[in-house]
């Protein structure tokens, strides 16, 4: 039996979800705002694993979801990358705030 | 003062230092550097969490590849030494927004209690979400593969250099 | 009658032939459109008759619905439309004959009897409409086709200018019918006209709500029929060809302000402020479009403030309770004043002019035009035994009985001012000496001016005091509830008015022969000097007047309300560019305001669930 409360484990993911969000919405360098977006995930996969132990009907499902998350955030990367350096082959930017071609 | 809280306490200063950290580096390769720190406190978070298994994939999925990909996208890309920096009005707005929302679920958070503790997770925890992912999850654990998959083809297809986008 | 449905389909049908195969047709298009409208007034001769012998009849089908409410389309016959569909589809067709003659010349003839037949679908579309929303659609469906035949001769500015104020001030009108509308619906839950005036007889509907509603139609009923003060379009959209303003401007179109107001008689009848307001509006527009008639020179638009002043005297007759008054006096006002502008389009093939002191004489040339256009001012100024004479008495004698004395006084000396320029008019352009070659209209022309001069001068008998109020008792036996009563007018009413008549016509005798010989002042003449003065003072008074108030509101509008205008429109353009600098197309920016959006919806969750 743990001691540590959930709140606990709730209250660092909760700094890691802001802290990543920050970062994503104010880095002007795309890989950062990549890098970003990947610790927001995983304050996400923190709270699945902690709903795991400490939730309503705890057992091991909250693991396995975190599992798929972890999975499709490798392939969010992947994507998010390969877009990336597309983008700054025709650009010669990882610049977010030059990025604004929806604007036209 | 136990143990545990201690591990927990240290865990947590090295998730959130990794955490600021990164954001206030100034440099690309620092940063994601930064980030590794992160994710090995919540691996660690993780095993306190009785999910070893799931701490060992954050090590080598989070820790290994996702940084590698990182630091290949910043090696393939060019960096100026400095981050460009970000107007201070539009940080204190973020910011602001940010703060209000950290409070609001803070306050939602700081009493939870959800009942009892799992406590078998430890158990052959390897084993149990091996079963469980062969039995009750086979179906998206294939589907899971087909996205990866997916994934993969079409990072290579739009990292491919473009002849005729070059021409044009 | 299961014709009945015909009646709008055929010039429907004439419209789609003549638009897909108008290439071809050509000169032959007249032709077509005249058959088919032919046909829909036999349609309409054979629904008339029967609904003398099997009374009214009522055709609906569902539409779609709205949850319960469910809208529904269909044809109602009651006395009221199966008189002006014979009015609606008589005068079509008879105007499209006429046009075989009078645009023969035009190149875009076919175009023309295209429109002609979509207008006449339009407005008897309008007239079968069971209920508002679908009379509303016919409604604006004969606005655009004004519009278009207005505009026929677009390449000339003016053509230009008077299709878009004719679009445009009835456009005005048109806001106040449809809120009107809306307020029906919104107190009664239906657009049928039944339930509506059960539900205004059971008094469902406020009072003062039922004034509202019944003033706002009347304010889009004013747009369509030209009244003070929306009636500034009419006599602008005499730019139009003549047979448009025969039809349109002059028998049907303008006349269904007059009609919406008796469709929704029963409504204004229950609220003694609207029939006041209706009775004012008509009286006044009545007198003062006679007045502004007295002075001009355009002979369309004589016969064009000719027809406001007697629209305004429907109204008059229907805000005064004579229900049967307004209905009758429309119906001859639609045979000779439809008269009166064929002739005129007939003067105007010959001459090539419109200015009526630029012609005279013309009665040796044009024989038949000029019998045929006596006949028409006859008939308007109300001479005996003529269709006018008894549609006004009625019109005098239901405005005596309700006992209004100023707007009776009012009626009274617009008969006289009608008589006087409408024979000013003839006399100008029939008498004298010959001033211009003219040559007599083609057969084809002649023809439909006939078959109108004869209703012009038998169309009174359906109603007269000797031979019985057919007319009233049919009109009685509308399945809405409608009180029509016969007014008795003491005898010295018809027998002023036919002497005010007869003094107008003596007066404009002596007016255009002082104009012509250019006689010295002698006693008689004294009185028609003094009648030149007044049209002097109308002048300075009306058109200087105007003109004044006419430059207080251009600079007004100039300064004060274009200048509101421009900064609003900058204001707008300050939005909009404040609006398009927050689109940046960054996506950190979206993500920000998106956030920030959830952001406030957690806050509101959090203090109205007592989170905090």
């Amino acid at each position: 039996m743990s001691s540590i409360p959930l709140s606990a484990f709730l209250l660092t993911a909760l700094l890691l979800f802001c802290i990543g969000l920050y970062g994503a919405l104010t880095k002007r360098n795309a890989v950062i705002v990549l890098i970003s977006i990947e610790l927001m995930l995983n304050a996400v996969n923190l709270n699945l694993v902690a709903f795991a132990k400490y939730g309503v009907g705890a057992s091991i499902r909250g693991q396995v979801f975190s599992l798929f998350t972890i999975t499709v955030a490798a392939a969010e990367a992947a994507v998010g990358l390969a877009i990336l350096i597309a983008l700054y082959r025709n650009r010669a930017t990882v610049n977010v705030d030059e990025m604004n071609t929806l604007k036209k | 003062m136990n143990g545990e809280l201690l591990v927990f306490l240290f865990l947590f200063l090295v998730t959130i230092t990794g955490g600021l950290l990164m954001i206030n580096l100034s440099k690309v390769i620092h940063m994601v550097m930064a980030l590794v720190l992160t994710f090995l406190g919540i691996a660690g978070l993780y095993v306190m969490l009785s999910a070893e298994f799931v701490a060992v994939v954050q090590v080598l999925i989070y820790s290994g590849a996702i940084t590698i990909i990182m630091l290949f996208g910043i090696m393939l890309t060019k960096h100026t030494e400095e981050e460009p920096k970000t107007s201070w009005a539009k940080k204190g707005i973020v910011l602001t927004v940010i703060t209000a929302f950290f409070f609001i679920v803070f306050k939602g958070i700081r009493t939870m209690s959800l009942g009892p503790q799992a406590d078998k997770l430890h158990e052959n925890n390897t084993e149990q979400v091996g079963l469980m992912l062969f039995t009750d999850y086979v179906i998206p654990f294939e589907l899971v593969s087909v996205v990866l998959l997916v994934a993969l083809v079409g990072a290579i297809i739009l990292a491919k250099k473009d002849e005729e986008g070059e021409e044009q | 009658m299961d014709v009945v449905w015909l009646i709008p389909i055929l010039p429907l049908l004439s419209f789609l032939i003549i638009l897909f195969t108008r290439p071809n047709l050509y000169r032959k298009a007249g032709i077509v459109g005249t058959i088919f409208t032919g046909a829909a007034f036999g349609c309409a001769l054979l629904v008339l008759f029967s609904n003398f012998a099997e009374g009214n009849q009522l055709v609906e089908a569902n539409w779609f619905s709205i949850d319960s409410v469910v809208l529904t389309v269909g044809v109602e016959v009651n006395p009221l439309n199966a008189l002006m569909l014979v009015i609606v589809t008589l005068v079509s067709f008879l105007v499209h004959m006429y046009s075989i003659g009078y645009m023969a010349n035009d190149e875009r003839i076919a175009t023309f009897f295209g429109y002609l037949g979509l207008f006449t679908f339009a407005m008897t579309g309008l007239v079968l409409s069971p209920n508002l929303l679908q009379l509303y659609v016919f409604w604006e469906l004969v606005g655009v086709c004004s519009f278009l035949l207005v505009g026929f001769y677009f390449y000339k500015p003016e053509a230009k200018a008077a299709a878009k104020k004719a679009f445009i001030v009835t456009r005005i009108g048109d806001i106040g019918l449809l809120v009107a509308i809306f307020l029906l619906f919104w107190q009664t839950g239906s657009f049928e006209l039944d339930v509506i005036f059960e539900s205004v007889l059971a008094g469902d509907i406020t009072p003062s709500m039922v004034t509202l509603i019944a003033i706002l139609i009347f304010i889009g009923a004013v747009g369509k029929s030209g009244q003070f003060p929306l009636h500034t379009w009419l006599p602008d959209a005499m730019e139009g060809p003549t047979p448009v303003s025969a039809l349109i401007h002059a028998a049907t179109m303008v006349a269904a302000g007059v009609y919406l107001v008796a469709v929704m008689y029963p409504l204004f009848s229950s609220s003694e402020t609207a029939m006041t307001t209706v009775a004012i509006t008509g009286g006044f527009t009545a007198i003062f479009a006679a007045t502004i008639a007295l002075v001009q020179r355009d002979i369309k638009r004589i016969l064009a403030y000719s027809t406001i002043s007697q629209l305004g005297y429907m109204m008059l007759a229907l805000g005064a309770a004579g229900y049967t008054a307004g209905i009758f006096h429309l119906t001859t006002h639609a045979f000779f004043k439809a008269l009166l502008f064929l002739a005129a389009g007939s003067v105007i093939h010959a001459v090539h002019e419109q200015d009526i002191f630029k012609m005279g004489g013309l009665r040796k040339q044009l024989p038949i035009t000029a019998a045929l256009c006596l006949i028409g001012c006859l008939s308007i100024s109300g001479f005996p035994l003529l269709a006018g004479f008894f549609s006004k008495d009625e019109i005098l004698a239901s405005t005596y009985a309700d006992g209004r004395y100023v707007l009776f006084t009012m009626a009274l000396l617009t008969a006289f001012l009608t008589a006087f320029y409408m024979f000013r008019l003839y006399f100008l352009v029939f008498a004298g000496n010959e001033s211009s070659k003219a040559k007599e209209s083609s057969r084809i022309m002649l023809i439909p001016m006939f078959i109108l001069g004869v209703l012009s001068v038998v169309g009174g008998y359906i109603q007269t005091a000797w031979f019985g109020t057919f007319l009233g008792d049919w009109l009685e036996t509308s399945p809405y509830p409608i009180t029509v009563d016969h007014p008795t007018a003491p005898i010295w009413l018809p027998i002023s008015a036919i002497l005010l008549s007869l003094a107008g016509i003596g007066l404009a005798w002596m007016y255009a022969k002082k104009l012509r010989y250019g006689e010295r002042l002698n006693p008689v003449h004294r009185l028609l000097f003094h009648k030149y003065y007044i049209d002097e003072f109308y002048r300075v008074t009306i058109v200087k007047g105007t003109r004044v108030i006419g430059y207080f509101w251009m600079y007004f509008d100039r300064f004060i309300i274009e200048g509101g205008a421009q900064a609003l429109i900058g204001l707008v353009k300050r939005m909009a560019r404040a609006g398009s600098d927050i689109q940046s197309g960054q996506v950190q920016t979206y993500g920000t305001v998106a956030f920030s959006g959830l952001v406030v919806v957690l806050l509101l969750i959090a203090v109205i669930g007592g989170y905090f």
